[in-house]
């Protein structure tokens, strides 16, 4: 029998009689996860012993980082402290460029969601840079701002502000127009409606920006630090794989990857917190 | 409420949001070429428009700016069709055989989630600094949108359609012709618009970091020598292609499959 077939009768059979199904056992409920974290360890393990088992070539069993190594260079990093100057770097450059991003994107996008006329007008500017990879202004940055700081929160700032600008403007839009005009008729000018109807309601939308943010702002963190930076993680790791330090490499990669899970992880938290009002948010719990 | 007859709307009714844009781009470059009129015009930090024209035709008859394009282009196509031959049967495979969905989800979300191009300089020490390092870079970014968005194309597929196929005496194989490889494609086409960003990326990643020829490379090489007319001209060209990329396939997208709600 294939999947789909078997999968159709056990719809049928729990739909029917829930309580006279004994059949969910401990596999069924966590076959995914085991198959999930089994193949995730799987592939580490193969990583692990491939050159043991495989001839290299001498030089290439250089460059060969095996997660055993990687590990214990990301535990040094941390133990002798040597991460936090360049993490911090990094780091800053990467909250300044999100702040400013929020800051901008968030107003305009509400801006632009109740006026028609300066959506119209500053659509093609919108499309035109959400489409193009932020990396192409890079040197343009870099004459403008220098190495430094600034030119990183620039990339971060363009790469962060167009999934807030047209989340928040698409939350606006689809804001319900029944509300809208309830508090409208009760006397509510621009500013009421925007904090007590479009605001609120645009927050999904909202909260779903502000994760493709984060993502596009660690990207932008990376490749601005990749060539054009002086200090930060990213130019810690380009340092090392230009000395084919590659468990390095992948500790730096590991140490972005779990900046951008911590960050969306708050981003969830709040997003739980605010929408405690809401009634599927309700029903859910 | 009474239903009138629409009243015919006027051209500039009709189209008023393409004018609204089109006099926004206009007045902004005008502004841009005017601003030098009271600001003082620094060679060496801006350009204008006027001298971006005058350089931008000077590209195009030497021809230097098509065979960066071209040089650009190589990689590029490599990358994304390898992307698409490998990802849309894996995301295929995923979505169809439920354990291998379950096996292989939590990989991918994990390469999907992490910035991969933090992997560009070790991609270029393994595969070199040619073609095959920038269009394996291009590959590995692009890949993962197709994996996804065929895999969510598979699992959206319509039951009910399967087991009419079933019923009919289909085989497999009419099962993936028919039914399955239709219903995947506006998701695979979807798919294409985010890899197509993304392969975009790979490129000037692989030129900025194996600097050797291509736009990217240009435009980094414009820059050092301040020629930041023929600078703005090529990222110009690079946001018009990306622009017209994307809206080409977003265009397509509601051409081809006018069911599909706006992503």
């Amino acid at each position: 029998m294939t999947e789909i077939q078997a999968a159709d009768v056990e719809i049928a059979a729990t739909t029917a009689d829930d309580a006279g199904a004994p059949r969910k056992g401990v596999w069924r409920r966590f076959e995914p996860t085991i198959l999930g974290t089994g193949t995730i360890v799987l592939l580490l393990l193969v990583w692990e012993f491939l050159p043991r088992i495989v001839p290299m070539k001498e030089g290439t069993k250089l460059f060969f980082a095996v997660p055993s190594q990687i590990a214990g260079t990301l535990w040094d990093m941390f133990a002798t402290g040597m991460i936090w100057a360049p993490l911090g770097v990094s780091a800053s450059a990467f909250a300044i460029g999100l702040a400013f991003a929020i800051v901008a994107g968030l107003p305009l996008g509400i801006l632009l969601g109740r006026s028609a006329t300066l959506d119209a007008m500053l659509d093609p500017f919108i499309t035109a840079f959400n489409a193009t990879p932020r990396l192409v202004f890079l040197p343009l940055l870099l004459l403008w701002f220098g190495i430094g700081l600034w030119s990183k929160v620039a990339v971060v700032f363009l790469g962060a502000l167009f999934p807030l600008l047209i989340n928040t403007y698409e939350g606006v839009r689809n804001a319900d127009k029944l509300l809208i005009n309830v508090v409208r008729s009760f006397g509510a000018k621009e500013w009421d409606i925007a904090r007590l109807v479009v605001v609120p309601n645009s927050l999904p939308y909202i909260v779903v920006g502000l994760r493709l943010a984060i993502g596009r702002a660690v990207l932008g963190v990376v490749v601005a630090e990749f060539f054009g930076s002086e200090d930060g993680l990213g130019v810690v790791m380009v340092r090392a794989a230009s000395r084919f330090q590659v468990d390095v490499v992948f500790a730096g990669l590991i140490v972005f990857a779990a900046l951008s899970l911590l960050m969306t992880g708050l981003v969830k938290l709040l997003e739980d917190r605010m929408s405690r009002w809401r009634p599927e948010h309700v029903n859910a719990n | 409420m009474a239903e009138d007859a629409a009243p015919r709307l006027n051209f500039a009714e009709r189209y008023r949001k393409l004018l609204l844009g089109g006099v926004a781009v206009a007045l902004f470059f005008a502004a841009w070429q005017a601003i030098f009129v009271v600001v003082p015009f620094n060679p060496l930090f801006i350009s204008k428009p006027s001298l971006i024209a005058a350089g931008y035709v000077d590209l195009i008859e030497s021809g230097d700016l098509f065979h960066d394009l071209a040089v650009s282009a190589v990689p590029f196509v490599y990358g994304l069709v390898a992307a698409v031959v490998v990802g849309v049967p894996l995301g295929i495979v995923m979505g169809w055989r439920v354990r291998v969905g379950y096996a292989l989800d939590p990989l991918m979300t994990v390469f999907y989630a992490s910035p991969l191009v933090a992997l560009a300089p070790l991609v270029v020490i393994f595969f070199g600094v040619g073609v095959g390092g920038k269009a394996a870079i291009i590959f590995f970014l692009a890949v993962f949108p197709f994996v996804f968005n065929a895999c969510a194309g598979v699992r959206a597929v319509d039951r009910l359609l399967v087991n009419v196929v079933r019923s009919l005496g289909g085989s497999e194989w009419d099962l993936y012709l028919k039914v399955i490889f239709p219903s995947v494609l506006p998701y695979i086409v979807a798919a294409s618009r985010i890899a197509v960003g993304r392969a975009l990326i790979g490129v000037l990643v692989g030129e900025f970091f194996a600097a050797s020829e291509g736009i990217g490379y240009a435009i980094s090489r414009f820059g050092d020598i301040f020629a930041l007319d023929r600078m703005f001209g090529c990222i110009l060209t690079v946001m018009v292609i990306a622009v017209a990329l994307t809206e080409g396939i977003r265009w397509a997208e509601r051409a081809a499959f006018p069911w599909r709600a706006e992503q």
